[in-house]
């Protein structure tokens, strides 16, 4: 009994000094909290100070060196990227109307010989990278030895890894002279300047002097916006670049903040903590319209398709898989469960991407016609197949519900589906060995032509990642020929011919295409959403600070 | 007390070594891997198969355990495959932001779990204890994730009182009432669960203590109730304190749900993402890092325990 009453004021102690601190708290709490201070104040200083503060999708900050930055998907070739640094070429992405053009950038104007494997760039002059350092032919060659070249001091191979499909025709680069470099592509490469544009140059004296991990925490480039500050895993902040070569930002500044949940992105807008969000949930869109926000949505090269195993029964017989592709209704799809955020694909090419002919649209919802094509290929009463597919990821979308609303489609014409959900990464894993996880029939996946390439490795026979083994000589003929003819319009014709062989040849279940939804507060202005993955945020303004259009 | 202490400290060795292979061993045997998610649906054949040698995944898995190992003796946890940047300082960043949520959760949780539970056994019967069972059986059972995205939508959204997410005010000023605007609605979400299981502790150690023999003696004595409930308070502590120190200690392990919903850039959501990622040094830092909190933690409980109750100081 006396030890006990010795110590008694030992726990006595601890709980008064955690009552002390929680008092201290809560005071400290009253004092800002009360009244919602906090929040009041990020709308005032956005509007205020011009500051575009965009809610993400991703889960973290992308990576800020150069092409680095897809490394949280496209978004961070979207909003870093391009935001931070310039390509050789871009995508104009000034008419909302039409498939952006590649035009170009950080070179002036480029010529290939003959036969489109040298190609001669010739820079832009009098560009500055941020640090005040000159864009140059040295420059150039200095950054594109990081990415291909790996008998360089700076050859950085996860950077080479991640330039991915849009480094891969580059066979080797040279200087010619101050101003212009040429670059040989592995044979004929007609869309080296499409490639080019995710290939991103920072300024070698920070490259240098910072390393690769002080460069990554500090990125120095040519872009629109420039670096100012970066916390981990809540939010970068840009300023604008006076000094850009198209003309100075509007905006003063701008702040990416990572914010995966959906229902959490859409809060964020609504109390004014963002003005931009990414992919708001289609059940959201029409009361955030109707509150007073703009959803923009534009068609962009972008597929979510079932890709069918067509090495094997029954996927092996064209007539099944044009059945399937006659069994579904794409529009209650699009505007039911996606309420229009998607648009129904049926063709092999999405709207926004140059093969896309509207006469090529081939498949209806006729369950008559698709049960007929089934009779006919010997599976009048029907069959089983098993569906793989990714619950979440990259421009998945709602992948249960939809999934769901096609199985029973399927149903209604005697076919039955299984649905076997995969995580993301693991999809992925087979997927680019071309293998469909669990030796499934079918795969559901969301693909976008980012790269005029992706035709190849997705319908090519000899493809790495054709998961279906679709194969067809003639489609074949059309993507070799293409990578022959410079003219972009004269290309898009090839391709449309490969593309409605494809299409006729029913290689995939054609679903639809993601319209990109994205939402933006009242006072951000001048924004025209393109018919791409990408935005140009020069021309965007972020209200006049006078009224408070955010409630 | 220093030599139980010291043995404390020497059992910790072998947890962490068995959670270490268990979770090297784990992630590798699921599907995926880290050089198929860097790479993307876009990356060449030959680009990974360089990368996969890079970064050593080609050599047998205990041989990469022992190497691997022999790094972390050093202090060195690797590189964060993903991020390109050193595992270690990436995860302990992490770490001290879920270390904020976790205290703060975790005063919610024992300051509202002791009151009540003890509202609950001394006012037994009547609806103060009603009410205060109700509230306990609510947190524990509520989804920390549904109740997270209630309070944004309403608490945040509807009436602006809190932000959505993120842990700083990303224009405006970051001092410390900037923080506390944005721990509070992840904090209750986090504390929810722990604040439950701490009511029913002390509710159910109250009681017990409350009809021990001395209780019966002290009242004899006439000392007011409202000692003798102190002293049955003293009495109920240490279960209290162990159960409350678990609680902390999965806390500190990162509240996943917690964080993804109120991007709250803790450890928690880092890990998630390295798992979807497959970028194995940060989940084994990551992991390493949270199982240590959690000894240490309950090294913290024990040392406590020793200092509240002589008996098992030995």
């Amino acid at each position: 009994m006396p030890a006990r009453l010795a110590h008694r004021t030992r726990p006595r102690s601890v709980v008064l000094g955690a009552l002390a601190l929680a008092a201290s708290l809560a005071l400290a709490a009253c004092g800002t909290g009360g009244g919602g201070g906090g929040t009041d104040a990020a709308t005032d200083s956005g509007a205020a100070s011009n500051t575009l503060v965009i809610g993400m999708t991703a889960t973290n900050i992308p990576l800020l060196d150069t092409t680095l930055s897809q490394n949280e998907g496209y978004e961070g070739i979207r909003f870093v990227g391009n935001q931070m640094f310039d390509a050789l070429t871009r995508f104009d992405l000034s008419d909302p109307g039409k498939i952006p053009d590649v035009v170009p950038a950080l070179a002036e104007s480029w010529e290939p010989n003959e036969d489109l494997s040298v190609w001669t760039f010739k820079l832009r002059p009098g560009v500055t990278f941020h640090d005040g350092e000159p864009w140059n032919a040295d420059a150039a060659m200095f950054n594109l030895d990081r990415i291909i070249n790996d008998a360089s001091p700076q050859y950085y191979p996860e950077l080479n890894a991640q330039a991915g499909l849009a480094i891969s025709g580059v066979q080797s680069a040279r200087k010619v002279d101050d101003m212009t470099v040429e670059i040989t592509t592995k044979g004929p490469w007609s869309h080296l300047p499409a490639d080019l544009t995710t290939i991103f140059f920072g300024s070698p004296k920070a490259i240098q002097e910072l390393g690769n991990d002080g460069f990554g925490k500090a990125p120095v480039g040519t872009g629109p916006f420039k670096f100012k500050e970066f916390v981990q895993g809540q939010r970068l902040v840009m300023d604008k670049n006076a000094e850009y070569w198209r003309g100075a930002p509007k905006v003063d500044s701008v702040i990416l903040r990572p914010i995966p949940d959906p229902t959490a992105r859409v809060a964020a807008l609504r109390s004014g903590e963002v003005n931009w969000i990414e992919v708001p949930l289609p059940d959201d869109v029409e009361s955030l319209e109707s509150e007073g926000f703009t959803v923009h949505l534009n068609s962009y090269d972008h597929e979510w398709p079932w890709v069918l195993d067509t090495s094997k029964p029954p996927f092996d017989d064209k007539r099944v898989r044009q059945a399937l592709n006659y069994a579904i209704d794409r529009d209650s799809l699009a505007n039911d469960i996606l309420q229009g955020t998607a648009s129904p694909l049926p063709q092999a090419a999405a709207e926004a991407n140059f093969a896309f002919r509207k006469e090529n649209d081939t498949y209806t919802h006729d369950p008559e016609k698709a049960k007929a094509l089934l009779a006919e290929a010997g599976y009048a009463d029907g069959f089983t197949f098993r569906l793989s597919f990714p619950t979440s990821g990259s421009g998945n979308m709602v992948p249960i519900p939809m999934n769901e609303a096609l199985q029973a489609d399927l149903a209604e014409v005697g076919i039955k589906v299984e649905l076997e959900p995969i995580e993301w990464a693991a999809m992925l894993q087979d997927f680019f060995v071309g293998n469909i996880p669990g030796g499934a029939e079918a795969i559901n996946i969301s693909l976008s032509y980012q790269q005029e390439g992706f035709w190849t490795s997705w319908y090519g026979t000899d493809a790495a990642t054709n998961a279906g083994k679709y194969s067809n000589p003639e489609v074949d003929a059309l993507f070799k020929e293409a990578k022959t003819i410079e003219d972009p319009a004269a290309r898009s014709e090839v391709y449309a011919e490969a593309s409605k062989l494809i299409t006729d040849d029913a290689a995939w279940l054609f679903i639809v295409s993601d319209m990109n939804p994205r939402a933006t507060a009242p006072s951000v202005k001048g924004f025209n959403m393109p018919k791409s993955w990408f935005v140009d945020l020069t021309g965007v303004s972020v209200g006049d600070g006078t009224a408070s259009t955010d409630q | 007390m220093i030599r139980f202490l010291l043995r404390r400290i020497g059992l910790a060795v072998p947890t962490l070594l068995g959670v270490s292979i268990v979770i090297f061993v784990t992630i590798r045997i699921v599907p995926g891997d880290p050089v198929a998610s860097l790479l993307g649906p876009t990356g060449s054949a030959e680009a990974r198969e360089r990368l996969t040698k890079d970064l050593g995944l080609d050599a047998p898995i205990p041989v990469q355990y022992v190497k691997w190992l022999g790094n972390v003796v050093q202090g060195d946890l690797g590189r964060s495959i993903a991020k390109q940047t050193d595992a270690l300082p990436y995860v302990w960043e992490a770490f001290r932001n879920t270390l904020t949520l976790s205290i703060f959760a975790a005063l919610v949780a024992i300051l509202g779990g002791i009151a009540l539970g003890v509202l609950a056994a001394t006012r037994r019967g009547r609806v103060a204890s009603g009410f205060s069972t109700a509230v306990s059986l609510f947190s524990i059972s509520a989804p920390q994730y549904s109740v997270g995205l209630i309070l944004i939508v309403y608490l945040s959204a509807g009436r602006g009182w809190f932000p959505s997410g993120g842990m700083r005010n990303p224009t405006g000023d970051s001092g410390f009432g900037d923080l506390l605007n944005h721990l509070w609605l992840p904090g209750i979400s986090a504390a929810l669960v722990p604040l439950g299981i701490i009511a029913r502790m002390v509710r159910s150690s109250m009681l017990d203590a409350l009809s021990a023999d001395f209780v019966e003696s002290l009242r004899a004595r006439g000392i007011p109730e409202w000692k003798v409930r102190w002293h049955a308070f003293h009495n109920a502590l240490p279960s209290v304190l162990t159960i409350a120190g678990l609680q902390v200690g999965y806390l500190l392990g990162g509240v996943i749900f917690v964080e993804i919903v109120f991007s709250w850039p803790g450890l928690g959501l880092v890990v998630f993402q390295s798992i979807s990622q497959r970028d194995l040094p940060v989940i084994q830092a990551g992991v390493l890092v949270s199982a240590l909190a959690f000894v240490v933690i309950n090294l913290i409980v024990d040392a406590l325990h020793g200092l509240m109750d002589p008996r098992i100081r030995r």
